[in-house]
């Protein structure tokens, strides 16, 4: 834990600013319009899923509605349209609830699935790299943006949305939101209260992609080549 | 309706039809228009350039020339936008910010005062051809003025109004820019030419005598056929 | 160190720049991309301008109290087990990097796409150890091995084509497919994999940094700064000091504005936040992080006329509209920041001496002070960099402060400038052609007439008619 050249460098900074340094007392002022709450304001949840059908399409992301019943159908033909033969999902209480634990471990014989433990420490890094498929589950949806949220801590490391070839996020639907503002606004109100909600929070919107050659839109760079979302009622 | 003309030193030595045709644009609108003769030139050669102490100079005059007017026009929107600076550039002078913030209250650029002021977007004249309009940069981003001289051309008899492609796109004249990078500037102006070209119009017209006088030189010499006009032209023709 | 990039001269890296047809086809296509996208997503926002307020109001906000909050993200920071060091100079800050390289016996350090560790030369400052560093944006990359300069903030190898690309990555790394950009990407892809697997060292840059919770946020499509932040034990953040936000709320607002602007999307596809040592337990992240906070110049910004300066948040949406970048290009600029934003604060960080002709690179047609999300007055800016050039740096040619007097004179006196509305065509006579146009002027007009046909002065000015008007009207009334 160690802060060098901290006094120097902000007394610096106030006396360039001509006033003494601030070290407490500042506080954000209200803004005089706050348009990001407008955003779908009042939409219902149907239409935010609506929302989020018809952004999947612009992030070249396939969507998927389903209910808890055939939630394991699905993944099943999802994992298969992947190829999926080797998959890594997060360590997260919502698999038992989902009833995914089971889907897990009946799945195929020759398709291995790996269940992130923190006791293997950077083994599941290197399970990760190898697999087809990863999947986790969305802790808040932005409907706007088609984005996932993905709270990352010792049961749900990063990895597993970023290194397989594909990633397929399960979306309850009561994690769906207007935009990227009300999973902020949560987060922000965790920190005031002084509770962590991750140590990383990342915010996806389906494969990663670049345009820097030429401007042409290359879907599947570094991270996942293609992405599933599937929404669970 | 008494209207003090600034004729902009560019239509007072060159263009000087578009100083005619103005004041019978207002007189028609039943304007009494007067001419206060020591006017010059807003000062934004010199400001633009950096010159601000020689800009002031030529402000000055030109808030001493006004200082009895009750409305100032004029037909550029780019000089008229200079005076509407005036303002920040006098912030704090003592003797000069009440009459920089008197004469950027009450100038207007002649689209904008016939439109909004005196609410006339139809001025009674016909003109025939293919136009395609020029919103020069100053004019609509300084000035805000973006609507006025479409609704004002859209209410003449016979125009065939053609957008512009890209029309946003500045033409390349920027004042001295135009002789201090004058190889940008002329990569500029070319675009601009093709651009008219391509809307196949037989007039280019716009409110600004210099983004117009650096088309209509670039569209000249490069043998194009189009005219490059002023709107106080189409305007004014009946 | 600096932003500077080269030692050509202004006039050479122009004429270089408009002769360069496929950089400029490139560009070209790409800002018609840009500007479209930019446009449509804040027409489906609908409410534009308030967002663009808010922008400015939190910048300025920001910037205003940054020794605060600063302090703030330093205490967050170093609660989660990370080292904050913060670096006056480039020097310190590459300085400060080494060491941690060198404590780690680091062999290769990989980095996602940073605009201030190019600002100050960190490369340079790890290659010199013997490190091998990566770039992992497939941009940056691209560059780093034909080793050459950004030439745009966000896209920066906007002006190299595919064919080029294929031939460079044939020349350095065998590479031995076709020029499709797919194929090309799989074979970065496939390449890069291998180098974040096996680097010591992680180095990101900063989009914004969260003051209240030490959260680093980085936005990028390509996924490569979610890799360099999970995999290496050793991640090093490297943030210019003003890149700092006081909470989440502010941040999400800033990264709505900066994607729709920058590549007119909702959220580029990874906005990750990341910030401190991993917890006990975890297994992504590093275990010893550092953030290096830079001033290199920025904090002289600060007080002045230019603060606003400050409020970038590196959109290049002013790159995106200005049509004199268009037609020059990035390098034509000589700054790792170009464009507007660049001819406004590369003067700034560096003096005037070697950038003292930016400031006129502008028809200051105002498109990039429109287009900017948080209202930075940059088109103003570069009209007071002028008088700084004229009165303070004394810069500016004689010939034209000769001018400039003289048309202080003739506009502040109603009598010499009466008399030059006569004169003025007499003066031209020599010059004037049939049909009232001058094709080949002298002086100052040869600039304009070299590639353009300037109009004669009228034979009677307005003034005159205006005058005569007046006067047949008082006889006949009489």
């Amino acid at each position: 834990m160690n802060v060098q050249n901290k006094e120097s460098f902000l007394n610096n900074l106030a006396d360039r600013l001509n006033r003494p340094r601030r070290t407490q007392g500042v506080a954000r002022p209200d803004w005089s319009v706050y348009p990001q709450y407008e955003v779908f304001k009042g939409a219902s949840q149907d239409e935010l899923v609506e929302v989020l059908e018809k952004q999947c399409e612009a992030i070249h992301t396939d969507f998927i509605q389903t209910d808890q019943m055939e939630l394991p159908i699905v993944l099943e033909e999802t994992i298969r349209k992947y190829d999926g033969k080797s998959i890594i999902v997060s360590n997260d209480p919502r698999n038992e609830k989902y009833g995914l634990n089971r889907f897990y471990k009946n799945l195929d014989e020759n398709v291995n699935v790996h269940i992130w433990d923190p006791e293997l420490g950077k083994g599941n890094q290197v399970i990760a790299e190898q697999a087809d498929v990863g999947i986790t589950f969305s802790d808040i949806t932005l409907a706007e943006s088609a984005t996932v949220t993905l709270f990352n801590n010792k049961n749900n490391g990063r990895s597993i949305s970023l290194l397989p070839k594909t990633y397929i996020a399960i979306i309850p639907k009561s994690t769906l939101v207007p935009r990227m503002t009300q999973a902020a606004n949560q987060i922000h109100e965790a920190t005031l209260k002084g509770e962590t909600v991750a140590s990383y929070v990342s915010f996806i919107s389906g494969p990663s992609n670049s345009a820097d050659i030429e401007m042409n839109l290359i879907v599947g760079v570094h991270g996942p080549i293609k992405a599933t979302y599937i929404l669970v009622d | 309706m008494k209207v003090s003309l600034f004729i902009t030193c560019l239509s007072d030595m060159f263009f000087t039809d578009v100083g005619k045709n103005t004041v019978e644009i207002l007189e028609r609108a039943g304007c009494a228009v007067d001419f206060p003769a020591s006017q010059t030139c807003c000062g934004q050669p010199a400001f633009n350039s950096g010159y601000l102490k020689e800009a002031k100079q030529s402000m000055k005059q030109m808030m001493r020339s006004f200082r009895d007017s009750e409305y100032v026009v004029g037909p550029s929107g780019s000089c008229i936008g200079m005076l509407k600076e005036y303002p920040k550039i006098f912030a704090g002078d003592k003797e000069w910010e009440e009459d920089a913030r008197d004469l950027a209250n009450k100038s207007y650029e002649l689209t904008q005062f016939l439109v909004d002021v005196l609410g006339i977007t139809d001025v009674g004249s016909t003109f025939k051809g293919r136009v395609t309009y020029h919103p020069s940069c100053h004019m609509t981003r300084i000035l805000g003025v973006k609507d006025q001289p479409r609704k004002l051309l859209q209410n003449v008899k016979g125009v065939e109004l053609i957008e512009l492609p890209v029309a946003e796109d500045c033409c390349g004249f920027g004042g001295t820019f135009s002789v201090k990078n004058p190889d940008i500037s002329r990569e500029m102006v070319k675009e601009k030419s093709r651009h008219v070209s391509e809307t196949g119009a037989d007039y280019l017209v716009g409110g600004d005598m210099g983004c117009l006088m650096n088309i209509g030189g670039r569209m000249r010499r490069e043998g194009k056929q189009v005219e490059v006009i002023h709107i106080t032209e189409i305007l004014n023709t009946h | 160190m600096s932003v500077k990039i080269g030692e050509a001269p202004y006039n050479e890296r122009i004429t270089k720049g408009i002769e360069n047809d496929f950089m400029r086809e490139a560009v070209s296509s790409a800002q018609g991309r840009f500007r479209a996208g930019r446009l449509s997503q804040a027409e489906e926002l609908g409410n534009w301008e308030d967002w663009r307020r808010l922008g400015e109001e939190i910048r300025t906000h920001t910037i205003e109290n940054i020794d605060f909050y600063l302090q703030q993200l330093s205490d967050a920071v170093s609660n989660k087990g990370g080292n904050v060091y913060f670096a006056e100079t480039a020097e310190e800050a590459n300085h400060y990097i080494q060491n941690v390289v060198k404590k780690k016996n680091a062999r290769k350090v990989v980095k996602a796409k940073s605009m201030v560790t190019e600002e100050i030369g960190l490369n340079k400052a790890i290659k010199d150890l013997g490190v091998e560093v990566v770039e992992s944006d497939l941009g940056e990359w691209i560059l780093q091995l034909d080793e050459e300069a950004p030439s745009h903030i966000v896209t920066p190898a906007l002006h190299k084509n595919k064919e080029q690309i294929r031939d460079i990555f044939a020349k350095k790394r065998g590479y031995d497919k076709s020029d499709d950009p797919e194929e090309l990407a799989a074979f970065a892809r496939k390449e890069l994999r291998k180098d974040f697997l096996s680097a010591d060292v992680g180095i990101t840059g900063c989009n914004f940094a969260i003051a209240e919770s030490g959260a680093i946020t980085l936005v990028t499509n390509e996924g490569n700064a979610e890799m360099v932040t999970t995999l290496p034990d050793t991640v090093i953040t490297v943030m210019g000091m003003e890149r700092i936000v006081p909470t989440w709320e502010e941040m999400e607002v800033l990264v709505s504005l900066l994607t729709r602007s920058a590549v007119g999307q909702k959220l580029t596809s990874y906005i990750t936040t990341y910030g401190g040592a991993r917890l006990e337990d975890e297994v992504d992240g590093p275990d010893d992080y550092h953030l290096v906070i830079v001033d290199n110049g920025r904090s002289k910004i600060l007080g002045t006329e230019f603060q606003a300066a400050l409020h970038c948040i590196r959109c290049a949406s002013c790159i995106n509209v200005c049509p004199v970048y268009r037609h020059v290009g990035g390098h034509a600029y000589n700054s790792i920041y170009p464009g507007p934003i660049g001819a406004v604060i590369t003067p700034l960080l560096d003096g005037y001496d070697d950038h003292k002709e930016l400031p006129y690179a502008s028809s200051l047609c105002g498109a990039c002070t429109e287009a900017c999300p948080v209202k930075i007055p940059l088109h103003e800016m570069l009209i007071r960099h002028r008088q700084i050039i004229v009165e303070r740096e004394n810069k500016a040619p004689m010939t034209e402060k000769i001018l400039m007097n003289g048309f202080a004179k003739w506009s502040s006196s109603p009598a010499a400038y009466k008399i030059s509305t006569k004169l003025a065509r007499p003066a031209l006579i020599p010059w004037i052609k049939d049909e009232d146009m001058i094709e080949n002027g002298p002086g100052p007009l040869k600039g304009w007439t070299d590639v353009r046909d300037f109009p004669a002065p009228s034979k009677k000015s307005f003034r005159a008619w205006f005058k005569e008007r007046e006067s047949e009207q008082h006889e006949r009334s009489k």
